[in-house]
């Protein structure tokens, strides 16, 4: 191929698997359209100044017909042309279709002023952190207006549309931060959404994994149990505004008593919550169905701790119950 | 060029079309094909010169101008690409050269529908003024494109821009059929198609893709606009943007990528009339031309490149595009044989011709890139795309104009114009644009999107570079239609055929007399 000169003034560094099968047909076409370029203008500049008017020329010149053979090699060149652009590169734009097998599964949505990246074990976070060497599969929805997921350097270029889920996939091939910009600006943020690929070694990779795996670094025990209420499922059923919607709402649980369907008061202490997460259809609020999934083997004793910590916080009495407890 | 200095014949000048009656009256009521191209030249030059100092803005932004609003920069680049496109590349050849020239080569009095050219004028006004009534007021940041949920969301005067858009797609609508009509029935008695010249060729066949996409536009911005009156409807919020996305390219990919047709029509004429001798191939002109027209319609998808379109969709628009390489160079290679042992005389007007066969030939090279399916895909929504259409606007269509410009002015004005100073703008403009393009070129292979919406690190220098450009671009520019206006107080009388061409208008008196041929 003809494209191996240095692409750095043309392209982004080669940073990903898709970049060569973008850089040499770029680079292939480079070439033979500007020798088609300079071929047709440099000739049509050396007959202007050869074929100028020159005093005794007759006012008008005899009339030519066109040099069959040298329109044929001619068009059969921009034939040739055409169909050297259309096949160059083919093979590379069915792979880029087509994610490999076993990729990891990443969902982008584009929103209101920033991207979310989520993790196949549900971490959501706003750059795209990926291993070299593992590809990585990209489910693509904005939440908004249409915007395109562009990273140059992996030469990944895919319009998000709204009502549609598109796809794209990439594997990085070098350890570094790359920029990702949406290449539209949107009405609602006024700018274009950017923030970056950080492609990790594979030792960095499953450190940052081990780190945003383990939910209870860097944050308290309660916004751990805000944090399981979402990705558990609670809020499916618990509303925290009062609403009744399955379940009772978790608003004023903590410390306050109630009637069970068997008759019993209760008071909604950490024994019994602990109980109703483990083995909610024993002891039912009266006025429930005994519908709700036991939690015991999901949650360990720490999380459920969290969970109690985050209800308290809902609870006009969790604050000096939290204090008795203590 | 032959200038033969004279005092002004004014008597000729009194019975020529310029004459009298004169008036503010006479010029607004007038049908007279002539009269309505110099109105054409003065509006859709007027719309360009505002598009040059609102395109001063996105330069400074990507100099990292002091505190400029984004929404400011949306603001401009929308009606800066507005008024590029649809003011001026798709009008304004037809609208300029167009109505001067078709009755006069085909040896007619008027066009076939008269008040439909004044028509014409009068829809492109109102859209103009409409359009720059909503920028000065309430200016709408959607992009020129107009994306479904933008436009739902903007709060600008939307649905009066739409009605803007609305009677320019008219207007062109109206300007096609006007051509087409005056082409089959206004031809002097005796003349065949194949004896038209090819500029009224090119003018005819543009004529039908004015006709269908004039139509089909301007019925779509009246849907987006009750679309976005009700928030419903085929482009409501809810809508799939890519059913406007095709509308919109359906509709505008024949008439703004193959303005290159007319164009071609017109530097076909200028090189055989400099080179004094017939085109070496008339019928590969002409069939390369409607060959051009034909794939203008069915080539739209290759604007969806990057934007949405489903693989399969990417081949099929790939490879139907890419049928435009037979044309292309059937017309280069006729043009090079053409001059090939031709008498040339080096003027102005070879100048501006050589400048619309780089600009096109860059553009239609760049479409080449764009319509290889795996370049496509990653340069579709980048820099790369804006720098190709700016070759059609800055480039193509404008050197297209100026070569007409020069090689007519002496018919359409009875004046010479000087010509080393049109020389010394067209190396000015040649040079500067394509000093401030190819940076652009460069921004978008590197992933620049096309928008100005971000700049990729280490660019800076890239946009600096092609600042440097515009400043040769607009003061080329200025000197040759600085060059052309002080001709009109001039005395310099211009010869009736200065370039010894063989085409009906050559015949006329200059300017031509108020009913051209009797």
């Amino acid at each position: 191929m003809i494209g191996s000169a240095n692409l750095s003034a043309w392209f982004p560094e080669w940073a990903s698997t898709h970049a060569p099968d973008v850089d040499v047909p770029f680079f292939d076409i480079y070439v033979v359209s500007a020798c088609a370029l300079v071929v047709t203008v440099g000739l049509a500049v050396v007959f202007l100044r050869t074929y100028r008017r020159q005093d005794g020329d007759p006012d008008r010149m005899p009339a030519q017909g066109n040099n069959k053979l040298l329109l044929g090699v001619w068009v059969l060149a921009a034939v040739s042309l055409g169909v050297y652009a259309f096949q160059l590169g083919l093979a590379g734009y069915v792979a880029q279709d087509v994610a490999p097998y076993g990729a990891t599964e990443i969902g982008v949505t584009a929103r209101e002023g920033r991207w979310d990246f989520t993790y196949p074990d549900g971490t959501v976070t706003d750059t795209l952190r990926v291993e070299v060497g593992q590809p990585v599969h990209l489910t693509l929805t904005t939440a908004d207006v249409a915007q395109n997921l562009s990273i140059p350097a992996m030469r990944v270029q895919q319009p998000i549309l709204p009502g549609r889920t598109t796809e794209a996939w990439f594997e990085t091939i070098a350890v570094g931060s790359f920029p990702i910009h949406s290449g539209t600006f949107s009405a609602l943020t006024q700018d274009s959404l950017a923030t970056a690929v950080i492609s990790l070694s594979t030792a960095d990779y499953d450190a940052w994994v081990a780190a945003v795996g383990d939910i209870f670094a860097g944050r308290t025990m309660a916004e751990v149990g805000e944090l399981l209420y979402n990705q558990q499922g609670c809020k499916a059923c618990h509303s925290l505004d009062g609403a009744t919607v399955v379940g009772p709402s978790f608003k004023n649980v903590y410390g306050f008593e109630f009637l069970t369907t068997s008759g019993e008061t209760i008071t909604a202490d950490d024994a019994y919550i602990k109980e109703s997460i483990l083995t909610p259809n024993v002891s039912v609020i009266d006025g429930f169905q005994p519908v709700m999934t036991p939690y015991a083997g999901k949650l360990d004793d720490r999380e459920i701790e969290a969970i109690i910590e985050f209800l308290k916080t809902l609870s006009e009495r969790g604050h000096a119950a939290g204090q008795e407890g203590k | 060029m032959e200038n033969v200095t004279q005092p002004a014949d004014n008597e000729a000048l009194r019975r020529s079309f310029l004459g009298a009656p004169d008036g503010v009256a006479e010029w607004f009521q007038t049908t007279d094909h002539k009269r309505i191209s110099l109105m054409f030249l003065g509006w859709t030059a007027g719309a360009f010169l505002l598009m040059m100092i609102m395109a001063i803005v996105p330069i400074m932004k990507t100099l990292g101008g002091p505190g400029m609003s984004t929404r400011l920069l949306l603001e401009t680049l929308t009606y800066q690409r507005f008024l590029q496109v649809i003011a001026w590349l798709v009008p304004v050849l037809p609208g300029v050269l167009g109505f001067f020239l078709l009755p006069l080569q085909l040896g007619a009095a008027n066009m076939a529908f008269p008040a439909l050219s004044r028509c014409s004028l009068r829809f492109y006004v109102l859209g103009l003024v409409l359009m720059i009534g909503t920028l000065g007021t309430f200016p709408v940041g959607t992009g020129w494109t107009l994306d479904t949920q933008l436009s739902q969301l903007d709060p600008g005067a939307f649905g009066v821009l739409m009605f803007a858009l609305f009677f320019l797609g008219l207007s062109w609508f109206l300007t096609g059929l006007n051509f087409i009509v005056t082409v089959h029935h206004g031809r002097r008695e005796g003349m065949g198609f194949f004896d038209l010249p090819m500029t009224a060729w090119g003018f005819y066949l543009y004529g039908y893709l004015l006709v269908a996409s004039g139509l089909v536009f301007a019925i779509l911005v009246l849907y987006l606009a009750a679309s976005w009156v009700t928030t419903d409807g085929m482009f409501g919020w809810l809508a799939d943007p890519m059913l406007w996305r095709t509308y919109f390219w359906f509709a505008l990919r024949p008439v703004v990528f193959f303005s290159l047709i007319p164009g071609v029509g017109i530097v076909s004429d200028v090189i055989s009339g400099l080179a004094r001798k017939p085109s070496t191939g008339y019928r590969t002109m002409v069939g390369s031309l409607i060959a051009l027209t034909g794939i203008a319609v069915i080539s739209y998808g290759a604007s969806l490149f990057g934007q949405g379109l489903s693989p399969a969709g990417g081949l099929v628009f790939s490879f139907l595009s890419l049928l435009a390489v037979v044309p292309a160079a059937l017309i280069s290679f006729t043009w090079l044989s053409t001059l090939y042992r031709g008498s040339i005389t080096c003027a102005a007007p070879a100048n501006f011709s050589l400048a619309f066969i780089l600009h096109a030939g860059l553009a239609s090279l760049l479409g080449l890139f764009l319509a290889s399916p795996v370049l496509g895909r990653y340069l579709g929504a980048t820099m790369f795309v804006s720098a190709q259409l700016d070759y059609l606007v800055w480039g193509a269509g404008t050197a297209a104009l100026l070569a007409g410009l020069h090689y007519w002015w002496p018919k359409m004005m009875g004046r010479s114009y000087n010509n080393d100073v049109a020389r010394i703008g067209a190396v000015l403009y040649i040079f500067g644009l394509n000093l401030a393009l190819i940076p652009r070129v460069l921004m978008g292979s590197k992933g620049v999107p096309q928008d100005l919406a971000g700049i990729v690190p280490g660019s800076l220098h890239l946009a600096e570079i092609s600042s440097l450009g515009w400043l040769f671009v607009y003061c080329g520019l200025a000197v040759v239609a600085g060059n052309l206006l002080v001709t009109v107080w001039g005395k310099d009388a211009a010869e009736r055929n200065p370039w010894g061409a063989t085409t009906l208008e050559w015949t006329v008196p200059s300017p031509p007399p108020d009913d051209n041929f009797s």
